[in-house]
């Protein structure tokens, strides 16, 4: 049976239509495929062979169980917000774009929990229970549009994170589609911590190559009874990453302690929420204390205090809600502001003791001196979690590499001083090969084996956080001809 | 229609690529989505993608369909067609987005080089040339048409207008609109032909001209009234310049920049003397200020454009800049406003037109939630692209609260969709403009409002 309005002879196409039901489900012509050839990462683009919308689990059970029957590569796609590529169809994938499983399936104030499509956007959960005084505390920059499916693929981090955890602390419980079809549950009752495997803490990060999460059961949270947010300017960023450093040591744990530097900051103000940041300073720190009311004076003193010692400039304390959502727009916004001031950026994710800010910040510098390309810096400096901005113009040949190199240089130095690769943004395309600078050939196989076990042919999402075959492969073989 | 003359053929490539598939002049511009970094800010601000869930129909896709054509991957074809005319035009995404990317205006530049490569045929291209080129430049047509039920009947489009019901809902809209406002009964440009400044009641402090708008005078002459009333009021005296015709926006959103053009240059030179021009329709303010988008090939027209831009003012700021007299009788009313796209996202309007209405004593106002997501009419894309217009709206009316009598806005266009969603979902809301409550206090204030 033949859906109508379908102008295509591949049969793949013909019969994936058949399983969402309708031609406007499914997308396969090139002008329409085109706006999914990338998504926040736009180094690599590649075509889908299609992109379908299924409207329940068991369509996209059906849509797994025939990709994987007929060896067609498929993965899953949120609101495309990713920064590492892990949504791009390297190799002509079918996408499963749950966008139109986007509903909130119910909220259990008394248990504090919620149940969520994959395709329900993130800041729209803490929308729909503030009104009861609750939130749902992950949040990512991309919160107004990024979906809390993808949020779980890559286990999304945020300015608040600091305090509450990342997304992985917050899931009770997950529905997911097997890359053989097979619909299993996870956490089921929505307990934390049931016995055997941390099955959540697998699946959660592990970037769309182990399943399709279609149902999601997160945690909720009481809004704390008050904020009090300043910023703080510093003339020179070592005073500023030295400030975050003796905060934090100082045993203050912030609901949010954010850093840009110049080159951000004249990002932001060039953009669409500038909020008025001092044109000659090298650093603003943006700090949140929330909690009960009566100890919130006494914190942000002894964070002043500390400030203070580093030679802060001004410090301002935001006079009302107003003026504090403007200050996390201006900072939340701060990726896509580079628009205004190049044509390209690359983000990076780093992550370092934070003991050791003032140094890598200058190494940094320092790869944007040698490489001829400026590098913003807005990062949770709170939790060490760098995002140098390499901006660069892709219209010009050869920038497109620097811009690669650099941003591998700096993840380079995150290793370097004992820290990582990633915080939130996840590995994806972009840092596969930057795996090997935090693993070992062994480490990274022993990984792999374990996506076999779900993912056994790498139909789903091939390509993704780990290395490229090649080298792998042939120390695997060998490996297991000694072994034998 | 146009035809691709050959000297309409670009000698310098649209990209420096050197690729484009762009191939006419006035090619949508590269420094507008080189400040795109596909962050995906955009998407859930975009009414299309909230229905359909698909990014070719997002701010995002579209912006990189466009580009696509620059790069040489893609050529103005029906397929590139379908998302940069199912686009509203409205705008919220140039709010959401961190980089300022002016996305509005990338689509029209597209669209503008679609309709020369693909003129409109069939059932599309008759309504369009109907409404473009036949109605709306001609005032005097517009006139003798006397109102836009008549033209309706008039040029065959009954049918499509029955299906939406426009029909059932314009007798009783206007009925409930005379039930409040003052008796209007011819359009303002005919009423005041031979007067050349309506003075200013009381003390003259400045004066401003009126662009009456070619649908608002003739649907809506009793808000121009009303926006005579108001300006009178508050010491304005008022000039109505005779020349003025339909500010284009409807043509430019179509892709007929051909036409947006020389309506511009024929109100730039209507309005040469004036120094502050108000408008009281949201989308005709909108494209009025962008008309040195429409010049950007011209240097002489576009220093004239760029003037004349910046002496267009809406009626709501207008007068909450330079002062007015807040209304003293009461008018015991719950209201709620809609934010007009063409004013909140497209001229950064909202808190004024607010601040005029929760003045007036007894006006309670509750808050719309999402009060600035577009309600689908984005000029005449509800007779365009009906269906989506229609899933539009559902939307829109389910944030409207249930318990108001009225909902105020400052667009005829917004004002004739919010009406159909308002009878559509058998709600009994009735639908005015900002200046038309403001009047009614007035009017209740020197004893004339009570009828």
């Amino acid at each position: 049976m033949a859906v109508k309005g379908i102008k295509s002879n591949d049969r793949h196409i013909l019969n994936l239509a058949n399983i969402v039901g309708d031609a406007r489900s499914i997308i396969y012509h090139k002008e329409d495929l085109i706006a999914y050839d990338c998504d926040g990462f736009t180094l690599h683009k590649h075509l889908p062979k299609a992109v379908v919308f299924p409207k329940n689990t068991e369509e996209v059970a059906a849509l797994v169980k025939y990709c994987a029957e007929h060896q067609l590569p498929f993965l899953a796609r949120g609101a495309g917000t990713g920064l590492s590529g892990g949504a791009i169809p390297l190799n002509g994938e079918v996408i499963i774009s749950l966008m139109r499983m986007k509903k909130l399936l119910s909220v259990d104030f008394e248990n504090r929990r919620a149940v969520v499509q994959p395709g329900f956007v993130n800041l729209k959960l803490t929308n729909s229970i503030s009104d009861k005084g609750y939130y749902y505390a992950p949040d990512p920059s991309s919160q107004y549009c990024c979906t809390i499916g993808g949020n779980v693929a890559e286990n999304a981090g945020g300015a608040h994170c600091l305090k509450y955890g990342v997304t992985t602390n917050h899931i009770l419980g997950l529905e997911v589609v097997l890359p053989n079809g097979d619909i299993v549950e996870i956490g089921a009752n929505g307990i934390p911590d049931e016995p055997g495997y941390d099955l959540l803490g697998l699946l959660t990060g592990s970037e769309g190559t182990l399943g399709i999460v279609t149902k999601i059961t997160v945690r909720i949270l009481k809004n704390p009874e008050a904020k009090k947010t300043v910023l703080a300017y510093f003339d020179n960023v070592e005073d500023g990453s030295q400030a975050v450093s003796d905060i934090i040591s100082a045993g203050i744990v912030p609901a949010a302690l954010e850093m840009m530097d110049k080159t951000a900051i004249e990002g932001v103000e060039a953009a669409a929420f500038p909020v008025g940041h001092p044109k000659d300073i090298e650093a603003v720190l943006l700090i949140e204390v929330d909690g009960i009311a009566d100890g919130l004076d006494e914190q942000i003193n002894q964070i002043l205090g500390v400030c203070r010692k580093r030679n802060v400039r001004e410090v301002r304390a935001a006079k009302d809600e107003a003026e504090r959502g403007r200050w996390w727009a201006n900072r939340k916004t701060g990726f896509g502001a580079m628009g205004a001031i190049s044509p390209d950026y690359l983000v990076q994710d780093g992550v370092i003791p934070r003991s050791r800010l003032p140094e890598v910040l200058s190494r940094i510098n320092k790869i944007s001196e040698e490489s001829g390309l400026r590098i913003a810096n807005i990062f949770h400096a709170g939790d060490g979690n760098l995002h140098p901005l390499v901006l660069f113009d892709a219209r010009i040949p050869g920038q497109s590499e620097k811009a690669l190199e650099a941003g591998s240089a700096c993840l380079q130095v995150c290793a370097d001083v004992g820290g990582t690769i990633t915080g939130e943004h996840g590995v994806g395309i972009e840092k596969r090969e930057e795996m090997r600078f935090v693993f070992t050939d062994e480490e990274i196989i022993a990984q792999t084996d374990i996506r076999s076990v779900f993912n056994p042919d790498n139909l789903l999402n091939a390509g993704k956080l780990f290395p490229m075959p090649g080298r792998c492969v042939e120390i695997k073989k060998e490996i297991k001809e000694r072994s034998s | 229609m146009m035809s691709i003359k050959e000297a309409d053929l670009m000698k310098d490539p649209a990209c420096s690529t050197g690729l484009s598939n762009y191939l006419l002049k006035d090619h949508p511009d590269e420094s507008k989505w080189a400040d795109c970094v596909h962050c995906g800010m955009c998407l859930e601000s975009c009414p299309t993608y909230e229905i359909t869930g698909m990014e070719q129909h997002s701010p995002r896709g579209r912006v990189h369909l466009i580009k696509s054509v620059a790069e040489g991957k893609l050529t103005v074809n029906e397929q590139f067609m379908d998302p940069v005319f199912a686009c509203l035009d409205c705008r919220a995404c140039t709010t959401a987005c961190p980089a300022d990317v002016e996305v509005g205006g990338l689509i029209e530049e597209a669209r503008g080089q679609i309709r020369q490569a693909m003129p409109l045929t069939g059932l599309k291209g008759a309504v369009s040339k109907v409404f473009l080129q036949g109605l709306f430049p001609h005032q005097n047509r517009l006139n003798g048409l006397g109102s836009l039920l008549k033209f309706y009947q008039k040029s065959g489009m009954q049918k499509v207008v029955r299906k939406t019901k426009l029909i059932n809902i314009m007798p009783q809209h206007l009925v409930d609109m005379e039930a409040i406002m003052p008796e209007v009964k011819e359009p303002v440009r005919k009423k005041y032909k031979d007067v050349n400044v309506i003075k200013a009641k009381g003390e003259s402090k400045r004066e401003v001209s009126f662009l009456t708008g070619c649908v608002m005078d003739v649907m809506f002459s009793d808000i121009n009234e009303a926006t005579i009333n108001v300006l009178t009021r508050n010491g304005n005296d008022v000039t109505i310049p005779k020349n003025q015709t339909c500010c284009g926006a409807l043509h430019v959103h179509a892709g007929d920049r051909e036409t947006g053009r020389k309506l511009a240059k024929q109100n730039i030179e209507a309005f040469m003397d004036s120094d502050k021009i108000i408008v009281n329709a949201a989308g005709c303010g909108c494209a009025l200020k962008e008309y040195p988008e429409l010049f950007r090939e011209d240097p002489e027209w576009h220093e004239k454009a760029e003037e004349f831009a910046a002496k267009i003012e809406d009626i709501s700021k207008h007068l909450y800049d330079t002062g007015y007299d807040i209304p003293k009788a009461e008018l015991k009313t719950r209201i709620t406003y809609h934010d007009a796209c063409h004013l909140a996202h497209g001229q950064g309007i909202r808190q004024e037109p607010r601040d005029l209405l929760i003045n007036i004593p007894g006006v309670e106002m509750v808050q719309m939630p999402n009060s600035d997501r577009c309600c689908g009419s984005a000029g005449i894309y509800n007779i365009t692209n009906p269906e989506m217009a229609s899933a539009v709206l559902d939307n829109k009316m389910q944030n409207v609260p249930e318990d108001v009598e009225m909902i105020s806005m400052g667009n005829p266009g917004c004002m004739l969709q919010m009406a159909m969603g308002v009878q559509k979902n058998g709600r009994n809301q009735k639908i005015v403009h900002t200046v038309q409550l403001l009047d009614w206090a007035y009017q209740k204030e020197d004893g004339k409002g009570e009828r």
